[in-house]
């Protein structure tokens, strides 16, 4: 049956269970229209991450069915999640970022994956760098760079890829003031342009003033 | 354009990794010169027997019933066998003067007897371009079934046993060869996954960003194929080397003038090449694809 969905994002009755005794998601069903920018919010160790994890194939669901995109991703086979991975730009709590790497190196890899040209590759990873404000770094090892350019990095890669959707874990967790607020000038414009965004962040002052929609995590349930 | 980036990934690879690298590419050389040392050895043994087959050439006894007239078309016959380079006749009456210059001051012993009681033969010398023990078997039991024929000699035992002895030593090559390309496998395949482990971040960095297992792969494939190259190679130059060196040696010296030591024909050295090509690639296939299964 066909027909027209414009959920991006939809999650129904999903749990996701890590042990026996541990229960990191539980029946949660959420969805996310096209060009939404939400807050996903919750005390640590409320299954935020874990959610997000759902959403790019990091983790399996226990129970539940997933759509992203488009595609299915309980039926999602090993080869396809590439294709799926393409699409969700993730920036990482951890950032995971390659140390011995030069910044460049790091946001070229997302386009390098693709198998752009080099010289559209240099291109936008220049443009991207410079937008969060590192192009002097550009040469510099990602080891030797501080907590909160290392995010900034682990932006640009997220990004630089214009992918339609960006899972965003605590992207502010390790900035100051001045520089959260250009990173959530940034969200902003990518999602002004179309970009749809699921922000995961405790820090309640992020929300505070925004007509955005919030979604509020507790012990692996949505709650009102 | 996949392709490019492969490449240029591997070589970025191989020059973060130097270290690593080399360990590999001297592992892959001592295997494959135990392997090459072996191949000459067994290569050169089969060369000396055939060459020494190819000396002693054979000879053929013809009856003494055989009337003079029919020599010349006999030794036709014989000269239009495949592979045959010389004929040359000896007639009972040559082979007792040969026998009489050889005896020398002995020559009494040969008084009152038949100057005819040697019979005439044919000494045969088989073409050494395309020499070998089997052609001259066939040769040699062609020449039997002649009617004119009474026997037909030609250094059986030694070839036969020296045969036997270059039998055992080319199977125990081909099973040494075997056992030794699995244990590069082997090597191979635990280098390459020790360096997957210390690069397993880096590796889910790389599937995390949306990377296929062509892109994550390929790379170290191409890293395979080079050390897989570059060790064989390395081992084909210092076996080259030494037979040079071990051959100059043997022409100084008077009682090994004679010998003659050859390298291993390209086939060889190619099939050795090739097979530790593709043993490089399968280690590193293998190791791969048990990390890219987590
Ligand atoms: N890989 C894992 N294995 C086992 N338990 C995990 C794993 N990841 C997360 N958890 C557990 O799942 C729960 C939710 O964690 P997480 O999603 O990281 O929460 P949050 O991001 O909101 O802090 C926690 O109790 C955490 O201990
Ligand atoms: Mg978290």
């Amino acid at each position: 049956m066909k027909y027209i969905d414009s959920a991006i994002v939809k999650l129904t009755d999903v749990s996701k269970r890590y042990t026996v005794e541990n229960l990191a998601l539980h029946r949660v069903s959420l969805e996310v229209q096209k060009g939404e920018f939400i807050f996903l919010t919750g005390p640590s160790g409320s299954g935020k991450s874990t959610l997000l994890k759902l959403l790019f194939c990091a983790e399996r669901p226990t129970e539940g069915t997933i759509r992203v995109d488009g595609m299915d991703i309980s039926t999602l086979t090993p080869s396809q999640i590439p294709m799926l991975r393409r699409r969700v730009g993730v920036i990482f709590q951890d950032f995971k970022l390659l140390g011995r790497h030069t910044v460049f190196d790091n946001v070229a890899l997302s386009l390098e994956v693709l198998g752009l040209k080099t010289s559209q590759v240099e291109k936008r990873v220049r443009e991207i760098v410079a937008n969060v404000g590192l192009i002097g770094k550009l040469e510099q090892k990602a080891i030797e760079l501080s907590g909160g350019e290392q995010q900034r990095v682990a932006i640009a890669r997220a990004v630089v890829n214009r992918p339609p959707i960006i899972l965003a874990d605590e992207p502010t967790g390790n900035l100051d003031r001045d520089r959260t607020n250009e990173v959530m000038e940034l969200m902003e414009e990518l999602n002004a342009r179309g970009t749809t965004i699921i922000f995961a962040t405790h820090d309640e002052k992020l929300f505070e003033n925004t007509h955005r929609r919030v979604i509020r995590l507790e012990n692996g349930r949505l709650v009102k | 354009m996949i392709a490019g980036i492969i490449y240029k990934r591997a070589l970025s690879d191989i020059r973060q990794n130097l270290t690593n690298q080399a360990m590999t590419i001297l592992v892959v050389a001592l295997s494959m010169l135990l392997l090459l040392f072996f191949a000459l050895f067994s290569f050169n043994l089969r060369h000396f027997v055939e060459e020494l087959g190819s000396k002693l050439g054979i000879v053929v006894y013809l009856k003494k019933e055989v009337p003079q007239e029919s020599i010349p078309a006999l030794y036709k016959r014989i000269s239009e066998l495949k592979g045959i380079e010389s004929v040359n006749y000896t007639s009972s009456e040559d082979a007792f003067r040969k026998l009489k210059k050889y005896l020398a001051d002995e020559q009494q012993v040969l008084e009152g007897v038949d100057a005819n009681f040697l019979p005439p033969s044919f000494e045969i010398q088989i073409d050494r371009a395309v020499f070998n023990i089997e052609r001259i078997r066939e040769v040699a039991a062609e020449l039997s079934t002649w009617k004119e024929v009474s026997k037909v000699q030609y250094g059986q035992e030694w070839i036969d046993r020296l045969e036997v002895f270059s039998g055992l030593t080319q199977r125990a090559l081909v099973g040494a060869g075997l056992l030794l390309l699995i244990t590069t496998a082997f090597v191979v395949a635990n280098t390459i996954k020790l360096t997957t482990y210390a690069r397993q971040d880096e590796l889910e960095i790389l599937r995390l960003v949306g990377a296929t297992n062509m892109f994550i792969t390929g790379p170290f494939l191409l890293e395979a194929f080079f050390q897989g190259l570059a060790g064989s190679l390395l081992a084909t130059g210092i076996v080259y080397a030494t037979t040079q060196y071990l051959q100059s040696l043997l022409s100084q010296h008077p009682l090994f003038k004679e010998v003659e030591l050859v390298f291993l024909p390209l086939s060889y050295t190619a099939a050795i090449i090739g097979g530790s090509i593709i043993v490089c690639i399968t280690g590193t296939a293998i190791s791969m694809r048990r990390f890219l299964k987590l």
